[in-house]
């Protein structure tokens, strides 16, 4: 068996992804976490601001 | 585990036929979406949200499935495998996060449908649940776009497991393994 090179590293493109991945996962939970988080409809029921179909 | 040359063609065949049309599908997903939440024709919303629910279910699901069990099947049956080399590893991972985020926002999709459903169209829940649709339609095409430059590119980069498995396994294709190290 050959005797293995030692191991290059991770490659350019993998290290300026995941930093990219990390920064924007961060921004999406800020932005998550200062706009309050989503805001679910209720299910199968009707929100305080429904209109009347038509309605205008 | 290496497949037969003709076996590994039929499933790479699916899988790009599965992974080009969950990108169509999802395009579809999101022009429907963007109709759901601009339109002012209460039978234009309630369709859109109606057929997002059929493409979702039936379509979108199942093609993410079929990309992902069909890519799993072609890395293990083939040189490359799962976890040797970057590109691979991210595709996977990605298309691995783009199902979880899919069947979780299912029940929106769900919840959406029954709301265009009702016989008052609840537009400010509406309006809601198609906004989260949008955002996540957008972003999953956006996702999915990158394991389908990454198996044209197919970049450089071997991961430490790989880097040792061409060591220990002499039947391998060296040269394949040397030209995307």
């Amino acid at each position: 068996m050959a005797d293995p090179l030692p191991y290059p590293g991770a490659p350019r493109w993998v290290k300026v992804s995941g930093i990219a991945v990390v920064v924007v996962a961060t921004l999406v939970i800020v932005l998550i976490h200062v706009g309050g988080g989503h805001h679910m409809p209720p299910a199968g029921g009707h929100g305080d601001h429904a209109v009347p179909e038509n309605g205008h | 585990m290496n497949m037969a040359p003709s076996l590994r063609k039929f499933v790479l065949t699916l899988h790009v036929i599965s992974s080009v049309s969950l990108l169509g599908a999802i395009a579809g997903f999101l022009a429907l979406a963007v109709a759901g939440l601009t339109s002012q024709n209460d039978q234009m919303v309630r369709a859109a949200y109606l057929a997002m629910e059929l493409i979702a279910r039936f379509v979108i699901v199942a093609l993410a499935l079929a990309s992902l069990l069909t890519g799993l099947i072609q890395s293990v049956g083939t040189p490359w495998g799962l976890f040797r080399h970057y590109w691979v590893l991210v595709k996977f991972l990605l298309t691995v996060f783009a199902t979880i985020i899919l069947l979780v926002k299912m029940e929106l999709i769900s919840q959406a449908a029954r709301l265009s459903a009702e016989t008052t169209l609840p537009r400010a829940d509406l309006s809601a649940a198609g906004i989260q649709l949008l955002v996540h339609a957008a972003g999953g095409l956006l996702v999915l776009l990158v394991p389908a430059v990454l198996s044209i590119y197919k970049p450089s980069g071997m991961t430490r497991y790989g880097w040792r498995k061409q060591y220990e396994q002499p039947g391998l294709s060296q040269s394949i393994l040397k030209r995307h190290a």
